[in-house]
């Protein structure tokens, strides 16, 4: 049975901490029970409590003092609260600590919008040298951790709730920082559509196998410094891209794109600026804010989609 | 105020280099008020005999840490790693200058400054997660912090306070540079504490209440205890040292005349 992306995360660490004495697993008080890591290393195991920035903060001592923290909490917690600690600690001084942020998105649902965090790539992007990791599915997270943990940089993961799902075909030897596509043949297109997180990558699923004329590109690192890498290969595939990314239009993926590739419209599937004010379960918050397979497919209709759609 | 319970007697030699270089220190914190930028002169010169005296016990052993986490004070920050000579520029020169690393809050950049503060609070649990690595791993390393009273109303300040002593951090020194004034004024007026001491010790702090002037009470004071962290409340003096500005909370910030500072610095002995 496989995993959700927050339970990856748990598991692959905890077995990343086996090879490796420097790993730590800092929560603020939102790891929940039977916690795979605290159940494995119980002293690597840091629960500060409910002090989100000051974990952080934290966290980046104890990277100076040799070790490599893993810290968890919910998305909004992690990039909103704690965002200054964040810029300077992560981005302006580079501290090699890993932020594993569930809740991304509304994946939160009923628990609403103090819960949700559509808002955190934004913010994120705008602080320099900082890794940004939306995995799907737990095979994805769980090479995204591994490769966090392997490098020097910052990360920031953007985790979702308790939702499974199977991660893309990826070969073994190949990095999350790569480019995967959903067809095995990669023609130009005249939409490619670019998925970034969890729902994005079902939804753009869904849509191909609707629409087998259009491309879907997964990305996995939105930060700036892969987004640039990027450029290159997806003006090979389209000149018309529709990034598919549960975040607000402002400051999310797509903006970013269409500054990198101005000679190439970039259009966006989001989450809108609505509040969400409503209970309901992900689906539901997602329905309300307009982000789903039939705003979509109206969307491709209106850019110039094919085969009746 | 509370004396030391058992103060510790520090070699007069010690004492004296020390007063030497707090002059030496404060004429340098003039001159960089005397710079095109000015600087945080109040600030800089209550905390420098701190500064002073807890580099000379812990400042030139890599095994310890020491962050300025009140970062305005950053002039005070430059002199003292200047005259310790793990800055090689004179930081009069050069303060707050394009192309300078002397920015006017301290520069992670530069060499002995491993954390760069400014936005107050951060430093503070900076250096505990710096101790908690070392009591982690084993390892005999204090983590100080020195910070300020106003910057007391960060929450920060107290939710690492929290972690500190639920985490059993007791190789953390906080020190708090206690002047009494803040940006806009006065901390009784602003924003009071009531009963600072209590506040420390409900968190589980060893505190002890010293005059931040007076180096045989820093030195004696900044001994961590085996099993509580210690805050030190420094009883100090906003612009102290220099006359027309002591006690003075409209002294936060000065940009001088190079004749003012003249002045200023042949008060000094």
């Amino acid at each position: 049975m496989s995993l959700s992306g927050r339970e990856a995360y748990k598991a692959e660490l905890a077995e990343l901490a086996c090879e490796n004495d420097k790993i730590l697993c800092i929560e603020a008080d939102l790891g929940g029970k039977n916690h795979a890591f605290q159940q494995r290393h119980p002293d690597r195991f840091l629960n500060l409590g409910i002090a989100e920035s000051a974990g952080i903060d934290m966290a980046a001592g104890l990277a100076e003092g040799g070790f490599i923290p893993f810290f968890s909490t919910f998305a909004s917690f992690a990039a909103l609260r704690s965002a200054e600690s964040i810029k300077l600690a992560m981005g302006y001084m580079g501290k090699n600590i890993k932020i594993a942020a569930a809740y991304g998105g509304v994946s939160g649902g009923w628990f609403g919008t103090t819960h949700h965090c559509l808002e955190d790539i934004a913010v994120l992007q705008s602080f320099q040298n900082i890794r940004i990791a939306c995995p799907h599915g737990e095979a994805e997270t769980r090479k995204v951790i591994r490769e966090a943990a392997a490098s020097p940089d910052p990360y920031y993961i953007r985790l979702s709730r308790n939702e499974v799902f199977q991660s893309l075909d990826r070969a073994p030897e190949q990095s999350c920082r790569e480019i995967i596509y959903q067809q095995k043949e990669i023609e130009h297109s005249h939409l490619c559509l670019i998925s970034v997180g969890e729902q994005a990558t079902e939804l753009c699923k869904q849509m191909t196998e609707k629409d087998p004329s259009l491309l879907h590109a997964h990305l996995v690192y939105v930060d700036s410094i892969s987004l640039r890498s990027y450029v290159k290969e997806l003006k090979k595939v389209s000149d018309q891209f529709l990034v598919v990314e549960e975040h607000r239009g402002t400051g999310g993926t797509a903006s970013y794109l269409s500054l990198l590739m101005p000679e190439c419209k970039v259009y966006s599937h989001d989450c809108g600026d609505k509040w969400p004010s409503y209970g309901g379960d992900h689906a539901d918050v997602l329905r309300y804010l307009g982000f789903g397979l039939e705003e979509l497919k109206g969307q491709v209709a209106a850019i110039g989609g094919r085969n009746g759609i | 105020m509370d004396t030391l319970g058992s103060m510790e007697i520090h070699s007069e030699s010690l004492v004296n280099r020390l007063s030497g270089l707090a002059n030496e220190a404060r004429k340098l914190i003039v001159e960089m008020a005397a710079t095109p930028t000015g600087c945080h002169i109040g600030g800089s010169l209550s905390v420098i005999d701190l500064l002073l005296g807890v580099y000379s016990k812990y400042g030139e052993d890599p095994n310890h840490l020491i962050v300025l986490s009140k970062g305005h004070s950053a002039a005070a920050l430059y002199a003292c790693l200047y005259l310790h000579g793990v800055i090689e520029e004179n930081p009069a020169v050069n303060y707050g200058q394009d192309g300078s690393l002397l920015t006017g809050h301290p520069n992670h950049k530069l060499p002995g400054i491993p954390f760069a503060t400014g936005s107050l609070g951060h430093g503070i649990p900076y250096a505990a997660g710096w101790a908690l690595a070392q009591k982690m791993k084993g390892v005999n390393g204090i983590g100080v912090a020195i910070g300020g009273d106003g910057e007391l109303q960060e929450g920060l300040c107290w939710e690492t306070a929290q972690i500190v002593q639920a985490k059993g951090i007791s190789n953390f020194i906080y020190i708090v540079d206690c002047n009494g004034g803040q940006n806009d004024g006065l901390v009784r007026d602003i924003s009071p504490y009531h009963h600072l001491r209590g506040m420390f010790e409900s968190f589980g702090f060893l505190v002890k209440e010293i005059d931040g002037h007076d180096f045989e009470q820093i030195l004696s004071a900044v001994e961590p205890d085996p099993e509580k962290p210690l805050a030190v409340l420094a009883h100090t003096v906003k612009g102290k040292g220099i006359k027309a500005i002591e006690g003075n909370p409209h002294a936060h910030y000065a940009k001088i005349s190079e004749k003012i500072a003249k002045r200023w610095r042949m008060g000094l002995k």
